[in-house]
């Protein structure tokens, strides 16, 4: 199995139109330096619109790019909020920027009725609750060889969050429904609006197939509370099963367009193209696939003794439930099924499973393996230009020393 | 003898034209690499870099990241996100962008 190449996974760029890549367009630290810092030694500040978070469980890529540890994912099924990773294309907006947050205005277009909503106005009309896994495009771009530009995420660029919101069909129902013709749900974020950019270079804009409205909320709470503004509030678009990028943060237009958004965001950025190449031919970052990792454990655990060791890690199915998780001791030669542990918060949320297991001293190359019905994690990554949408179980696989 | 000495002499006057003229060449890349950054190549808009004096809020901050100048040509000439493709767009020059890059790389976190 080991002499299986990556390169025989290049092709599926050819043949795959829904596997979608990740967001990230920031920093450029070498993994080292990432992975280095995590320490409190080497501790830093962080930056003054995220300092409610806590720095210990945050790995810092740069001044405004740093993901979860990952042993600081939680056994929670929902991540804490202050563990969340920050990953912003642009400035958040400013309290002084949103003003009176139940003011927030989001119009609605591409529908029989054109309407614009205040926040306040949003909260009257309906109200549902989805857990969702909330991911980076990018989030495992630090296992690639190529090196591709961005931030070097290896697990942590992931979270599973509870939303709370207005379901988009009610608000389409109170619009008269989708105008005719629409293929796609585009929402728009103000962020751009307070830059002096070029908004076709600058508009965080995403359009998704029009039938991931029937999942979509548009969200103020997360977690119980309101959406903090580093998250994305005072309204943020949620599209469960969809990477990060289509999650629009400070959302203030949704349109039912007939074609994709124009701007940068859209038709270049997040394109999942084969090395060397790029375009708005290739498939965008849409849906996620199957994935998963090891929690309880990393390359630097130390202080495991032999015996019964436990081993966790959360598993996602992408838009669909995972069904299953298959755990190795042996880098992929036998596999032994892992027990989901804890509630099923719904095919959007990730799963903790547990696999307990006697280990006698000795180095264990333990790999985890997700299913979602007919489809499971595939051994290799998907090389691809920009480090999109990784989800082979060998890169995220990790060294125990038993002692 | 006197040849030999000679030949050291003119060797080392050598070696120190060599050396003087790489050090003016980097400082004139230096000086070019700022005034690009302040200017036609608008990096002070969107980064923090205390050496240029500069405060933008958008991109990472230059100081704390310390990119190395190869990894600042890379991004410079491919852009990424809402940054250009000051390269591949042709909005600087080849030589414009080893200037930027190379001033980027020695003054972050100076």
């Amino acid at each position: 199995m080991s002499s299986v190449s990556n390169l025989s996974r290049r092709n599926f760029l050819t043949t795959s139109a829904t596997v979608a890549g990740v967001a990230a367009a920031s920093a450029v630290l070498p993994v080292s330096l990432a992975q280095a810092n995590h320490d409190a030694a080497s501790a830093k500040g962080l930056p003054e619109f995220i300092k409610w978070k806590d720095r210990s469980a945050l790995v810092i890529h740069s001044s405004k790019t740093m993901e979860t540890h990952r042993a600081a994912i939680g056994d929670g099924i929902v991540t804490p909020l202050r563990n969340v990773y920050i990953r912003n294309n642009l400035p958040s907006l400013t309290d002084k920027q949103i003003g009176n947050r139940k003011n927030w205005k989001v119009s609605i277009s591409g529908v029989k009725n054109p309407k614009t909503f205040t926040l306040a106005q949003m909260q009257s009309m309906g109200t549902s609750t989805v857990a969702t896994v909330l991911q980076c495009s990018g989030n495992g771009r630090g296992f690639f060889p190529h090196k591709p530009r961005g931030s070097q995420w290896l697990t942590g660029a992931a979270a599973c969050l509870l939303w709370t919101g207005i379901p988009m069909k009610t608000l389409i129902d109170a619009c008269g429904g989708i105008s005719k013709g629409a293929k796609f749900m585009t929402s728009t974020g103000a962020d751009a609006s307070f830059l002096k950019l070029d908004p076709m270079i600058a508009t965080v804009e995403r359009s998704i197939p029009l039938k991931a409205h029937k999942d979509a909320i548009l969200a103020w709470e997360v977690n119980g509370e309101s959406i903090p503004n580093a998250h994305g509030g005072p309204v943020r678009t949620v599209t469960p099963g969809y990477f990060g990028i289509n999650n629009v943060k400070h959302v203030s237009k949704v349109s039912f367009t007939k074609s994709e958004s124009k701007v940068k965001y859209m038709k270049k950025s997040y394109r999942i193209s084969p090395i060397g190449k790029k375009g708005s031919q290739y498939p965008s970052c849409w849906e996620m696939p199957v994935k998963s990792w090891l929690t309880s454990h990393t390359n630097k655990t130390g202080g495991v003794n032999s015996g019964k060791v436990t081993l966790t890690g959360v598993a996602m199915g992408g838009t669909k439930k995972c069904s299953k998780v298959m755990v190795s001791v042996d880098g992929g030669k036998s596999w032994k099924k892992a027990k989901f542990v804890g509630p099923d918060l719904g095919k959007f949320a990730w799963r903790r499973f547990a696999l307990s297991t006697s280990l006698k001293s000795g180095t264990y190359k333990v790999a985890t393996k997700a299913y979602s019905g007919s489809k499971s994690q595939p051994e290799l990554r998907s090389d691809n230009r920009r480090g999109y949408a990784h989800n082979g179980w060998k890169d995220h696989s990790i060294n125990l020393v038993v002692a | 003898m006197q040849k030999v000495l000679k030949l050291k002499k003119f060797l080392y006057s050598l070696l120190f034209i060599i050396f003087a003229s790489s050090v003016s060449a980097d400082e004139a890349k230096i000086s070019m690499g700022k005034d690009l950054f302040n200017g036609k190549a608008m990096c002070a808009g969107c980064h923090i870099l205390k050496d240029a004096g500069a405060a933008g809020e958008i991109g990472p901050n230059l100081d704390g990241l310390k990119p190395t100048y190869a990894q600042v040509i890379d991004i410079v000439t491919g852009g990424l996100g809402v940054m250009p493709a000051f390269g591949e767009d042709e909005i600087l020059t080849k030589a414009e962008i080893d200037s930027v890059s190379f001033y980027v790389a020695k003054s972050a976190g100076k």
